[in-house]
């Protein structure tokens, strides 16, 4: 089912300023879309607008061009998994997935088959008679995605239902995450501020700020392609090097003249257009050449962290400011050392530093 | 082998062996905690004998096991059933005793919820307010429910003194219990409260499927305490209920022990042993659920 | 001349623009008038003048008015259009679509007419909005319910064609496989058991786990049976179709809510004329203010208001006071059986009443006010389904909170005001019946300690500080003590002391204390045990000091039991980390003690002993039932106290045994302003309200 948000705005009572304001946002059916966002950015409060759980303001929200602004939560045929799971404590595991239809009055059969469904598809079926008490957290956490599967919702929900999991058990669960939502087909809307479940699970990223959509599209359009520099430092790790300075004579000199970098020929023109304004440019850790290069910098060595498949060097240059490069692990770096290396023209990312808007398309 | 393997056993606890000032500590610990345990049990079992002691009249008599005087009889038992009105004040205390546990519940499982659950306007003032309000004691009062009582029951013949009395414990107790519950229901996620209502209850549903399963544990032990509270009162009842058939418990027995002419001591003996040994069997049973109550209400808030 | 603002403006503020062009006009030069230098203002004002003295010919006003007569006009032909369509509409239809059916035909008429006008003014663009959406929404949702109900008639006609003989058969082979089943999985789990490969726990758990696993197997399967198959799927489409009918008509009406939310509302008017009209008179504001549905809940608050609590407070219907009026004579110079406390309390009836009806009056007055205010400024007035949904989401709570209301004031409130009031009348023994106000003379003779109420108020005071501080500091003591001794993990048979220690709580106060006091007495057990051990001869409840003694140490014995308890609680919670980080630092067991053990468990249980002290105060049980407060000491205290009575015994004796009400009631009112006070403290100070969370 298509979700449609058309100027979206939240307003508590007694508070002065919207929360939300203008939010657009376009999910199309079967999109993973997820909504990522520092805490306190209005994604919850977004997911619960849609959930129906708070209330909108200004604006539509549409499900299939179907405005939904009043309709109540048990209407809008949607499912939710929460951070915490909200399994009912005193209900067995059967009857937490099977009270949304209990309450419709469904017939016991049909009921039957789709709780049985839904725990062989999340290999729970051992444990359905049990009480959420008695189970572990990866198992609420199935048992959770059990009770929003079984509605046969047209959206689900969820709001970061993997924070509570442990590393390697929220790894495996990204995995079955994105098989289901396969094997389902159906719309989700996913809340988190973990960019590498962003990353890795969305055919559709919505970045917020304050309230606010910064940038709404593909996960490589977010990593290649940052709209503005909250983006960029955001998406990423380890984060975007982000360099103040100048634009002169076409090619971008930094603050500490140490860095010095040239566009490529297809920002050539978008970069000429803010000679002599302030420009920041940004260029991803992985993105420094170890070979020959036509502009090249040249940085002290200050901590080596050892990662196996890659190392991260964090160097300095002269003028003290730190700068983060990733290196193929097999490479050897000595701390303390000075080294040279290359900046890749076609990996350079143009920031405006007043609004921060990207300049190079 | 097995007694070797016990004395293994002891000698592998994890704490360090005792010194001998530990040691003597702890027999001085032994002998004050056993001693206070003769303090408690010997009184209480003086009653349990002087119930059964027939060879007294009117009075009890220390009972003297060793030298013959003591005679074993349930005598003062068939009097207390017989001659005195005991049956009719366990029944009487019974009832009260229920109605305000009932009516308690009733109440205070929607105002806990409301106060719990909703922010609403006045929620703060008013239940700081109520709370000062119940310091006061009931006895303040006693003047204005007696003539309070006669006005309504002459309006209204059927409310009895009785109910008076449980319209007033039931009464007192709602802002406390109130302020208990909702401390108990404030633990409770409110993301039970969404996610039962996307999977279709209203509010009142929530309450009933939902909310009130998880509090039982507290709501019984509300309801405990307001069973109890009845039981132990003497001067609520002594002030409203004037006719001897109304009296509870407490007045009656004390009718046993005060009044020169309905003075039976040892009737009173029989009678408090059977009233305190369901009570006693019943804290005994629950005594973990009345605690973690007590301490809930202070700690949770 | 009333100010007209340019804009109209909606519940959260956004703008619209006029429709009335006489009005935007008028606004328009009013604000010019405002913001134009003086040399112009009066060219201006005349301007304005002049303009609204040709009201009569103003083309918007004229067209305006043409409009509304065409709409009259066309309402009517509607009423008469309705009724014929209707008539055409097939009879077996059921209620619910007809309804439907009605309101869609209208609607459709509707839009038709009020397109044309939309632009002319805004109740015509809500009127078109609103048609709109029915036209838009009914025709899906009629053809929804005719087929739901068309699945309904199919199910209840339902007849299987199978042999129900079979289908027994069937199901009860089922049962009896999956019982089989059952006992064999429950055979090898007991195994397990036995073999102590799983706990008993978890032998338990099974077991539950396996029972449900087998009953809910078989219940699926009886639905299996097509008389049981039948009656599931009836109840299931009969709810399926109630649900949608009301879900939908929800959604409709929510619809339409919206467009009256963002279709503001042009008015003449600028003064809230309805809000003084209907100030005095519950309802009738409402009405006109076009909320006639709530018009009706406020014309019950009227009839409360105007039939009963002014009434009564007036003197009618008293049993026998005199309403308000009865505060002040408390039936001086009435009919010999007319009671003065009852005047005095259906007085105090009447000023609750009043503080009721005072509410609605604010409620009613609230209300009024802000719907007519936003309507000025714009606001369409909410309909009746806007106020029913505003009325379930933030009216719950008040909802359920007013019978606790009404039983608190009435239990509580009027009782105490009660006797806030008898303390400033003479209520004694010769004044039973009628008895006069005397101000603050109890008071006076309370604190100056004289006369009855104060010669002795003063010793018993002290006697009952006395008696609270050392009787609940003792079982304190001795229970916490207690606890401590227990809680060493050294100690073995813990359980049995537990229970023993439970005891004197768990026996009736008042069966202990009357024990006691049937053993201290001369011919008592423990009084024969002291002459034979001490060989001293006392009288123990006639001595002041022994008496007193006696109170003491059992109020120890029956306290202790009870903070016994709650301190073995507490100190079991403590993490054995902090005493485990104290070894390391080096403290020994006193220091660990006083710093850990001591802080922590008074920190949790402070409340709770606050509780106790007043309760211990006010512990009238213990001293009545004892020894009636005795033993008597005239040239001490008085004819009416005794040497052991404290406060609320005394004033049981006052008010009970000796009718001087009025002085028992001001004492009772110092104590609990004391009591307040010390507990207002105590709850500001404790854990629940320094957490906001209260």
């Amino acid at each position: 089912m298509k979700v449609s948000l058309k100027n979206i705005g939240k307003k508590y009572e007694g508070r002065e300023e919207f929360t939300l304001r203008h939010i657009d946002l376009d999910i199309e059916d079967k999109d993973f879309c997820v909504i990522l966002g520092p805490s306190g950015c209005g994604k919850t409060t977004l997911l619960r607008m849609i959930a129906g759980l708070n209330s909108i303001t200004e604006g539509d929200l549409l499900f299939n061009d179907k405005r939904m602004n009043k309709v109540p939560s048990k209407d809008r045929d949607i499912a939710m998994v929460f951070q915490s799971y909200a399994l009912y404590p005193h209900m067995t595991v059967y009857d937490n997935m099977a009270f949304s239809l209990t309450m419709r009055k469904e017939r016991k059969s049909v009921i039957d088959k789709a709780v049985r469904e839904a725990a062989e598809l999340l290999q729970i079926t051992n444990y359905l008679h049990s009480k959420p008490s008695d189970i572990s957290g990866g198992q609420r956490q199935r048992v959770a995605l059990g009770r929003a599967m079984v509605r046969r919702p047209r959206v689900f929900l969820m709001d970061e239902p993997l924070s509570n999991l442990d590393a390697k058990l929220r790894e495996h669960m990204r995995v079955e995450l994105v098989r289901l939502h396969k094997a389902l087909e159906t719309t989700s809307i996913y809340v988190t501020h973990d960019q590498t479940e962003a990353m890795t699970m969305a055919t559709k990223i919505v970045l917020m700020n304050e309230g606010k959509i910064q940038q709404a599209g593909k996960p490589d359009e977010f990593y290649n392609q940052p709209a503005n520099l909250f983006v960029a430092r955001f998406i990423g790790s380890p984060t975007m090097n982000i360099f103040e300075g100048m634009i002169k004579d076409g090619q971008f000199i930094s603050k500490d003249g140490h860095i010095k970098a040239s566009p490529s020929d297809k920002d050539e023109a978008s970069v000429k257009a803010f000679e002599g304004k302030e420009v920041s440019l940004g260029i991803r850790s992985e993105r420094f050449l170890t070979g020959d290069a036509q502009e090249k910098i040249e940085v002290t060595v200050d901590v080596v962290e050892m990662l196996g498949k890659e190392k991260i060097l964090y160097t300095k240059l002269p003028s003290g400011d730190e700068i983060v490069i990733s290196v193929p692990g097999h490479l050897d770096f000595t701390e303390d050392e000075k080294y040279t290396f290359g900046i890749d023209h076609g990996a350079l990312h143009f920031f405006d530093t007043t609004t921060g808007e990207r300049i190079n398309k | 082998m097995k007694l070797f393997k016990k004395k293994q056993e002891f000698y592998l606890s994890d704490r360090q062996p005792l010194t001998l000032m530990g040691k003597l500590m702890l027999t001085l610990s032994y002998l004050i905690l056993i001693g206070w345990s003769i303090v408690i049990v010997w009184p209480l079992s003086q009653m349990v004998i002087s119930a059964f002691n027939g060879n007294q009249g009117r009075y009890l008599i220390l009972n003297r096991v060793t030298d013959g005087s003591y005679e074993f009889s349930m005598k003062h038992f068939r009097f207390l059933f017989e001659e005195t009105l005991y049956l009719t004040w366990v029944k009487n205390t019974l009832f009260i005793a229920l109605a305000t546990a009932a009516i308690t519940i009733l109440i205070v499982s929607f105002t806990g919820y409301a106060y719990s659950r909703f922010r609403f306007k006045g929620r703060k003032p008013s239940l700081m307010a109520i709370m000062l309000i119940q310091t006061i004691p009931a006895f303040a009062g006693i003047t204005a429910y007696f003539t309070m009582h006669s006005v309504i029951s002459s309006v209204a013949p059927f409310f009895s003194r009785q109910m008076m009395l449980i319209l007033i414990y039931a009464g007192g107790g709602i802002a406390s219990n109130t302020f208990i519950l909702k401390g108990y229901m404030d633990s409770i996620s409110t993301e039970l409260d969404d996610a039962a209502k996307i999977d279709g209850c209203s509010n009142m549903k929530v309450y009933r499927l939902i909310i009130m399963p998880i509090v039982r544990p507290m709501l019984s032990i509300i309801a405990l305490w307001s069973f109890i509270g009845p039981f132990m009162d003497y001067m609520l009842p002594r002030v409203l209920l004037t006719n001897p058939n109304d009296y509870t418990l407490a007045q009656g027995l004390f009718t046993l022990m005060n009044n020169r002419e309905t003075l039976n001591q040892p009737a009173f003996a029989a009678g408090g042993l059977l009233t305190a040994l369901p009570i006693v069997i019943l804290f005994a049973v629950l005594q973990k659920q009345l605690i973690s109550g007590l301490a809930q209400g202070s700690v949770k808030g | 001349m009333a100010k007209y603002s340019k804009v109209l403006y909606d519940y959260i503020g956004r703008e619209y623009e006029r429709k009335n062009l006489y009005l935007k006009e008028v606004a328009l030069l009013q604000e010019e008038i405002k913001t134009a230098p003086k040399s112009d203002k009066n060219a201006l004002k005349n301007q304005l003048r002049e303009f609204i003295s040709k009201k009569d010919k103003n083309p918007y006003l004229l067209k305006l008015k043409e409009y509304e007569h065409k709409e009259k006009r066309f309402l009517e032909e509607l009423q008469s259009k309705t009724k014929t369509y209707m008539e055409t509409m097939d009879k077996t239809l059921s209620s619910a679509v007809l309804g439907l059916e009605k309101t869609l035909f209208q609607s459709k008429q509707k839009v038709d007419f009020y397109e044309a006008f939309t632009g002319l003014t805004y109740d015509a663009e809500y009127a078109y909005r609103e048609s709109s959406i029915n036209v838009k929404l009914l025709p899906t949702i009629i053809y929804n319910i005719k087929r739901l109900e068309e699945e309904l008639r199919k199910a209840e006609k339902f007849h299987s064609e199978e042999n129900k003989e079979t289908i027994r058969g069937e199901i009860d082979k089922f049962k009896k496989e999956q019982k089989a089943v059952y006992d064999h999985r429950l055979q090898e789990l007991k195994k397990k058991r036995r073999d102590g490969l799983i706990s008993e726990k978890a032998l338990k758990n099974g077991q539950k786990e396996l029972k449900k696993n087998y009953q809910y197997a078989v219940n699926v399967k009886e639905y299996e049976h097509p008389d049981k198959m039948k009656r599931e799927l009836v109840k299931s489409k009969k709810f399926e179709l109630k649900d949608y009918i009301k879900v939908n008509r929800r959604i409709v009406a929510a619809d339409i809510a919206d467009a009256r939310r963002t279709t503001p509302v042009e008015t003449m008017k600028t003064l809230p004329v309805n809000t003084v009209l209907g100030a005095l008179v519950p309802g009738l504001g409402q009405l006109l203010n076009k909320q006639p549905v709530k018009a009706a809940l406020f014309f019950i608050g009227l009839l409360f208001i105007y039939a009963a609590a002014i009434p009564y407070a007036l003197g009618y219907g008293n049993y026998q006071g005199n309403g308000i009026a009865g505060l002040i004579t408390l039936a001086e110079g009435a009919r010999r059986i007319d009671r003065s406390l009852i005047f005095m309390i259906e007085g105090i009836v009447a000023i609750v009443l009043l503080l009721f009806a005072a509410g609605i009056f604010i409620a009613n007055f609230k209300d009024i006010r802000s719907v007519e205010k936003s309507y000025i400024k714009g606001s369409r007035e909410k309909n009746w389904f806007e106020t029913t949904r505003t009325i379930e989401e933030e009216g719950f709570p008040y909802l359920v909170s007013i019978p606790a209301l009404i039983v608190i004031s009435f239990i509580v409130l009027v009782p105490i005001f009660t006797a806030i009031l008898l303390s400033f009348t003479g209520m004694d023994p010769r004044n039973q019946s009628k008895f006069p106000w005397v101000g603050i003379q109890n008071y006076r003779l309370i604190a100056l300690g004289q006369g009855l109420a104060g010669s002795v108020f003063w010793r018993i005071l002290g006697w009952t500080l006395i008696w609270t501080l050392t009787a609940t500091t003792l079982a304190i003591f001795i229970g916490f003590g207690l606890a401590l001794l227990a809680n060493n993990p050294r100690i073995k048979g813990k359980a049995f002391f537990r229970m023993v220690y439970l005891l004197p709580w768990a026996v009736p106060a008042f069966i202990t204390i009357m024990f006691f006091s049937i053993m201290f007495s001369n011919t008592g057990a423990l009084t024969e045990i002291v002459t034979n051990v001490f060989g001293v001869s006392i009288d123990f409840k006639n001595n002041t000091f022994w008496s007193r003694f006696i109170l003491v140490m059992m109020q120890g014995w029956l306290g202790s039991s009870y903070v016994f308890l709650l301190s073995t609680g507490v100190l079991q919670a403590i993490p054995e980390d902090l005493y485990e980080a104290a070894d390391i630092d080096g403290a020994n067991s006193w220091q660990k003690i006083r710093k850990i053990t001591l802080p922590m468990v008074l920190f949790q249980t402070a409340p709770l002993l606050v509780n106790q002290y007043t309760f211990n105060f006010n512990n009238f049980s213990i001293i009545y039932l004892f020894n009636g407060g005795g033993p008597f000491n005239p040239s001490v205290y008085g004819n009416l106290a005794g040497s052991s009575d404290i406060l609320i015994s005394y004033i049981y004796k006052l008010t009970m045994d000796n009718q001087y009400q009025s002085i028992g009631a001001a004492i009772s009112i110092v104590i609990s302003i004391g009591l307040m006070i010390f507990a207002f403290i105590g709850y500001k100070n404790s854990k629940a309200f320094k957490e906001e969370r209260l």
